[in-house]
């Protein structure tokens, strides 16, 4: 109870904090009202109006097939923002069980999971998606696929790490020496002790995630034409930027702001709830 | 306090150090390389092409690329401007009263880049190489066609065919596979198309003298060279896949000239244009750049389905917008201007209502509250196959993609590199492919000819075409035409073989492409040749 209180206050303190989750809420609130606020359909194609500045029906134009790019951006909000927190619930609901077994159990298991581990993390995670999605083809499901096989891993060594300085407390041990069965352990002295830190830890890496995305719908490896995303956008403007900056430059902005909003919050998380280390595998 | 500012002076100790050195090394190399183009007075022109230039060799195909072929190795007869065929390393030819022996007279002052001898035992000896592997040139009917190859003495060749084939001079100014290889480029097994070449040792004007795979080749002037020697000493072909990368290298004076088609954009090529900075140059049309759909998946099996389809495209749209008007609508498979292909037909034009008309009448109705048209609880899901290195044909397919949605028929696009791209399409695995003729001299004739065979090196025609209830009698009359020697009933089958094509409705004709030329003031001579696939490097120079 104690700690809650300090907690609220602290985070009360934080003035980035409370711009970055005003930030972050108001995306959420983009991609879950997108249909509503979208003044055009994002896909719907008039060639003849074609790369056209601001205008009341377009109010930031429109691309090189003719598309409302506000309305692009704002179902953006929706593809990017979807998958990222998908891909990190997929890695979560992976990595958490699989870290905790790891660590409690120790030993041979943890031993073999540690060289699957290092396997894996030899190689540069961005790289090695980038071929699993090269084998599997491109399209949104690959590149959640890929994204969630190649980069577990890393959050599951972090996870096992936190256990692995949570086991040796007193009151784990007194909890095994009182004979408590090992399921209730992890569920009610274990979990609850590091899923603060897992939770800072995934604010601080979905950014990346997010960054991740767009870079592979960029190279047109993720997200599949019509869909609006943000990284393809930013491709689809290549051929025009130097007389349509604007093209490339919309898209960019929603990019950062995302990705930093979300960094910030990440940071200003981990201070209030004092966690020193936390060390995140997207790079 | 003392020691956090030492620190911090360290630190800027150390990145002045590192700057300095950065800076002086930079200057160093640029004073190196000005030495280095003052002794070099040769004159070099750079340019790019989207893919690597593969082993070089005259009898294989992917990834061999045209001009480079065409750069080092020579026919025994030139195609030129018009389609008429001019002397080269035969300086005249006799054909026989029936039109089926051909002799050569080749020129006696043409060597090998490796001073080997070009005489009529090598041209046998190419030629003999190529028969061995009949099966993988199926595609070229000449080389079907042909009985017996003979040398009847040093400089006199005899080609006797089975039957009289009125292409046969046409076919051998191919770029591929009937041009020459030196003795000494022939592999120890002979099969120059299973075992690759030795060397690369042709006749033409250039010599490969430097290359490293998927970056860069280099060839040299072939000194020896017997017809007019080119002006300028070196070529560099940089490998560039992205169409914006390449803009920007000439842009950066690091290419001499843009030359091709979709290698870039008609965007960027609008953008240099108007730039007023460059020369640019748009060829007469060439080829036709078309829709394929593949008649044996489910819904482009039926005929109303294609019909409306070809309706349903607003080519004048894209003709408009993204050529900025640069190209022709097409309305047949070839141009008009070529032989036998001026047909009488009732162009498929725009009309959208007829295209919902003609999908409702094939079953695929719209159901309420869904964007997509189904028939029997299934969408309409066309997968539309488009390469990627090609800088217009995504523009085209978004298009497409964006127009066809309003009609209710959901266009999946599978973007594919070029490699993967002919593998997916020779399977069949699509229902609408972005392809496009060959141009002269392989139009129409060689191109109709491919639909009739499943020659790994001809086109994804074939299969799309099996669907088709009238494949068998279209494919009988391609053999027949090609073997007809009467010239009224020639044209009479032509028009009937592209008329039931057309009225089949498998093909979707957007525009006739053009080659385009982005150069800089400082070169001259970059005038279009009559193959397509030729760069004309012997004429270019720089100042």
């Amino acid at each position: 109870m104690k700690l809650k209180i300090k907690m609220r206050r602290m985070l009360l303190k934080h003035k980035l904090m409370i711009i970055s989750s005003i930030i972050i809420l108001g995306m959420i609130g983009l991609a879950l009202f997108a249909s509503f606020l979208a003044p055009n359909d994002p896909n719907f194609v008039d060639i003849a109006q074609k790369l056209q500045g601001p205008s009341s029906q377009f109010p930031l134009g429109t691309d090189h097939l003719g598309r409302c790019i506000l309305s692009r951006l704002i179902f953006g909000t929706q593809t990017s923002l979807g998958t990222a927190i998908l891909v990190m619930g997929l890695m979560m609901f992976i990595s958490i069980p699989l870290g905790i077994f790891a660590g409690f159990i120790g030993g041979k298991v943890d031993y073999l999971f540690m060289r699957i581990c290092d396997t894996l993390m030899a190689f540069p995670s961005f790289l090695l998606s980038l071929a699993l999605v090269g084998i599997l083809g491109p399209g949104l499901f690959n590149l959640i696929l890929a994204m969630v096989l190649v980069q577990w891993v890393y959050y599951a060594r972090v996870i096992r790490g936190m256990v692995l300085g949570v086991k040796e407390q007193n009151f784990i041990v007194a909890a095994k020496v009182c004979g408590t069965p090992k399921f209730i352990i992890i569920m009610k002295h274990i979990l609850p002790a590091i899923i603060s830190q897992v939770v800072v830890l995934v604010f601080m890496d979905i950014g990346g995630v997010i960054l991740a995305i767009s870079s592979l719908s960029f190279l047109g490896l993720g997200i599949q034409p019509p869909e609006a995303e943000w990284g393809m956008m930013i491709n689809d403007s290549k051929p025009f930027f130097r007389n349509y900056p604007s093209l490339m430059l919309y898209p960019g902005i929603m990019i950062f702001i995302v990705v930093i909003a979300f960094n910030l919050f990440g940071e200003a998380l981990k201070d209030a709830l004092d966690i020193k280390r936390v060390g995140g595998g997207v790079e | 306090m003392f020691i956090k500012q030492s620190k911090i002076l360290r630190n800027f100790l150390v990145l002045l150090v590192i700057l300095a050195s950065f800076i002086t090394g930079c200057s160093n190399k640029a004073t190196e390389q000005d030495n280095a183009s003052v002794k070099d007075q040769s004159k070099v022109v750079t340019f790019s092409m989207t893919g690597d230039i593969g082993d070089l060799n005259p009898h294989t195909y992917f990834p061999n690329e045209f001009f480079s072929q065409a750069m080092v190795y020579e026919s025994l007869v030139y195609y030129g401007k018009g389609g008429e065929i001019q002397p080269w390393l035969a300086e005249s030819w006799d054909i026989s009263k029936d039109g089926k022996e051909y002799v050569f007279h080749l020129r006696k002052d043409v060597e090998f880049s490796d001073d080997s001898k070009f005489n009529a035992a090598i041209v046998k000896k190419n030629f003999d190489t190529i028969l061995d592997n009949r099966k993988q040139h199926e595609w070229v009917e000449l080389i079907n066609q042909i009985k017996n190859t003979e040398a009847l003495d040093e400089y006199t060749f005899k080609l006797t065919l089975n039957n009289s084939y009125y292409p046969t001079l046409q076919e051998l100014t191919y770029i591929r596979p009937l041009r020459f290889v030196g003795e000494a480029a022939f592999p120890d097994s002979q099969d120059t198309f299973k075992d690759g070449l030795k060397s690369q040792i042709g006749t033409g004007p250039w010599v490969l003298s430097e290359y490293k795979k998927n970056e860069f080749a280099v060839f040299t002037r072939n000194e020896k060279y017997w017809g007019t020697k080119p002006k300028v000493d070196k070529v560099v072909v940089k490998v560039i896949t992205d169409g914006e990368s390449r803009v920007l290298a000439f842009e950066k004076n690091e290419l001499d000239f843009i030359f091709g088609n979709g290698v870039i954009s008609q965007d960027s090529f609008q953008f240099l244009k108007d730039s007023g900075k460059y020369e640019t140059k748009l060829s007469e049309p060439t080829a036709t750049r078309t829709l394929l759909f593949n008649t044996n998946k489910e819904a482009t099996k039926d005929h109303k389905v294609r019909l409306a389809l070809n309706y349903a495209f607003n080519k004048q749209a894209v003709i408009d917008n993204i050529f900025y008007g640069m190209e022709k609508k097409a309305d047949t498979l070839f141009p008009p201007v070529l032989e036998y292909t001026k047909i009488d037909i009732n162009p498929y034009d725009y009309d959208v209502a007829r295209a919902e008309q003609l999908l409702d009448e094939a079953g695929w109705k719209k159901v309420e509250g869904k964007p997509f048209r189904e028939k029997d609880g299934k969408e309409l899901q066309l997968e539309f196959l488009f390469n990627s290195t090609d800088n217009i044909q995504k523009s085209i397919a978004e298009f497409v993609q964006g127009d066809y949605r309003k009609l209710g028929i959901d266009i999946k696009l599978t973007s594919q590199e070029t490699n993967t791209f002919w593998t997916t399409a020779f399977q069949g695995n699509y229902d609408i492919l972005f392809t496009s003729t060959w141009a002269v001299p392989f139009d129409p004739h060689s191109y109709l000819a491919s639909i009739t065979t499943d020659s790994e090196n001809g086109g994804p025609d074939y299969t799309a075409l099996l669907g088709l209830p009238e494949k068998k009698e279209i494919d009988e009359k391609i053999k027949k035409v090609l073997l007809t020697t009467d010239e009224k009933e020639r044209k009479m089958l032509y028009t009937d073989i592209l008329s039931t094509l057309h009225d089949r409705a498998v093909y979707l004709p957007i525009s006739y492409q053009s080659n385009v030329a982005v150069y800089h003031k400082n070169i001259s001579g970059l005038d279009f040749l009559p193959q397509e696939a030729e760069v004309p490097l012997t004429t270019i120079d720089v100042e």
